[in-house]
């Protein structure tokens, strides 16, 4: 054979579609991966709801809509995006799986794009049960702003999944980016509401917080539900940190 | 002579300050099977690694049928079938699913009956790759590697533990690939006398005797090929504990 007659053939929609399957089958074989960023909100929410629900915020919404959804969306999407996602890629790279892809007609960054999107998918599933549950169990309403909340939600899975691609690139073994994603969880969640309202912290960390991904997807998601302009300082803080993320991890990533 | 299909042409890799391979040239023919020997630290793994693409030379070029194999992988990626040493694959699939993942990757698979057939794993197709045995999970490598019908076949390490019967299943395997080149790194002395054409022989990161099985036996005067080695190399060959 000749170089002439080889050329380069990248798998087709076939493969793409099979790796996502394969994706979707490793995350549900996970059952703390499947079940901590759907079920930990959705009892969260549950706890919160019965209190929150009666008390009027703004525009006919309760304090279930304006205060625990957003908090509740972006526990799923922070958990997905900062511990499980990381974990996953860790856990590929340390294993070899990325260095045996390397060598077929399949690109390890394909690995990286079906990841991403079962990951896409399970936020919108974690999100949809718990406004499913809000919706019909405790009379939660929409967002006052539909398409705010939609793009906020957007640009908040890209911030978090940039602060994820972060853990994944700097954490060497697959346990210590479980300990890494856990403990940005916890710092973005503690500065961002998670522990409580952040009228309790300083004022400079409540700022700080507040332009942190976490901090600045519940403010902004709020915001929406509210029906009040959401805070540009919220989206920048969310695009910023989403660039970030990405210039990081594209320098510090390494396949094997 | 026929083109090469595999040259290496005065290859130097280091780690840190470890020289894994120090100027290794060799050239492998169409259809050729080279066995690849040498102890531990040899820079076996390394040259191979080299010539699927995995690792850049520090100096030095290697080509795969005229591709480079870093710059080209895209293309050489269509036409070579690795198995690594000591490779993983996702733990929480079954054999079918990782063998059906990975004929989609190429535009004219193997059959899956065919391959699950070719490495005797017809009774774990429903096995997670995590649940199988160490000597399983070679296997269901080697046929990822055989996966889409290569013309360059890599087997690091064939069949470390693997079980007699397999380590037979595998030879067989690997007889039946004679219109492809095939580079074999292997510990085991009567592996590389029963399939190789000839082998190259490293030592600290060279290569120190290129020739048939026979021929370096002749050279060595020696009456077998594990004589050989130790007159050769000075070391003692390795041994992995017997597969249960």
């Amino acid at each position: 054979m000749s170089t002439a007659t080889i050329t380069a053939h990248r798998p087709g929609p076939a493969a793409w579609v099979a790796l996502m399957v394969c994706e979707a089958k490793m995350v549900i074989r996970d059952t703390a991966g499947l079940v901590v960023p759907i079920g930990l909100p959705l009892l969260i929410m549950v706890m919160n709801a019965s209190a929150a629900s009666d008390e009027e915020i703004a525009h006919g919404r309760s304090a279930l809509d304006v205060y625990v959804l957003p908090l509740v969306f972006t526990i799923v999407l922070a958990t997905i995006g900062i511990v499980n996602m990381p974990s996953f890629l860790a856990y590929y790279r340390r294993s070899g799986i990325l260095r045996r892809l390397a060598v077929t007609p399949a690109s390890p960054a394909m690995v990286l794009v079906a990841q991403l999107v079962v990951s896409l998918v399970q936020a919108v599933i974690g999100i949809g049960i718990a406004f499913g549950v809000a919706l019909l169990a405790f009379g939660a309403r929409p967002p006052v702003n539909g398409w705010a909340a939609l793009g906020v939600v957007a640009l908040a899975i890209a911030a978090m999944y940039a602060a994820g691609m972060i853990v994944a690139a700097v954490a060497p073994t697959p346990n210590s980016a479980v300990a890494i994603g856990l403990v940005g969880f916890f710092a973005l969640g503690a500065l961002g509401g998670l522990f409580g309202g952040t009228d309790a912290l300083p004022s400079a960390v409540a700022r700080v917080g507040e332009w942190l991904p976490f901090g600045a997807s519940v403010e902004a998601l709020s915001d929406a539900w509210a029906g009040t302009p959401v805070d540009g300082a919220h989206l920048i803080a969310l695009a910023v940190a989403t660039v970030v993320g990405a210039v990081v991890a594209a320098v510090a990533f390494r396949w094997d | 002579m026929s083109e090469s299909t595999i040259v290496v042409d005065h290859v130097h890799k280091r780690y840190g300050d470890t020289v894994a391979v120090d100027d290794i040239s060799l050239r492998v023919a169409p259809g050729e099977v080279l066995g690849v020997l040498g102890v531990n630290g040899a820079g076996k793994t390394t040259t191979v690694e080299m010539i699927a693409g995995l690792r850049a030379p520090d100096r030095g070029s290697v080509s795969v049928l005229g591709l480079n194999p870093r710059r080209d992988r895209a293309a050489l990626s269509q036409v070579l079938g690795v198995q690594l040493q000591q490779s993983y694959l996702h733990g929480a699939l079954t054999v079918a699913e990782l063998i059906g993942l990975y004929r989609t990757f190429y535009p004219d698979p193997r059959p899956a009956d065919e391959l699950l057939d070719l490495v005797d794993l017809h009774g774990q197709r429903r096995t997670r790759f995590e649940s199988l045995s160490g000597g399983q999970q070679q296997r269901l490598s080697i046929a990822l590697a055989l996966t889409g019908r290569p013309r360059v076949v890599i087997l690091d390490e064939l069949t470390t533990g693997l079980d007699p019967r397999a380590r037979r299943r595998m030879w067989s395997a690997v007889e039946s690939l004679r219109d492809e080149t095939v580079v074999l790194v292997s510990h085991a002395m009567d592996e590389v006398e029963r399939l190789c054409d000839r082998v190259a022989l490293l030592d600290a990161g060279r290569v120190i005797a290129l020739d048939t099985p026979a021929g370096i036996v002749d050279r060595a005067g020696t009456t077998t090929l594990e004589d050989a080695f130790v007159a050769l190399t000075g070391r003692e060959p390795e041994y992995e504990e017997e597969a249960a």
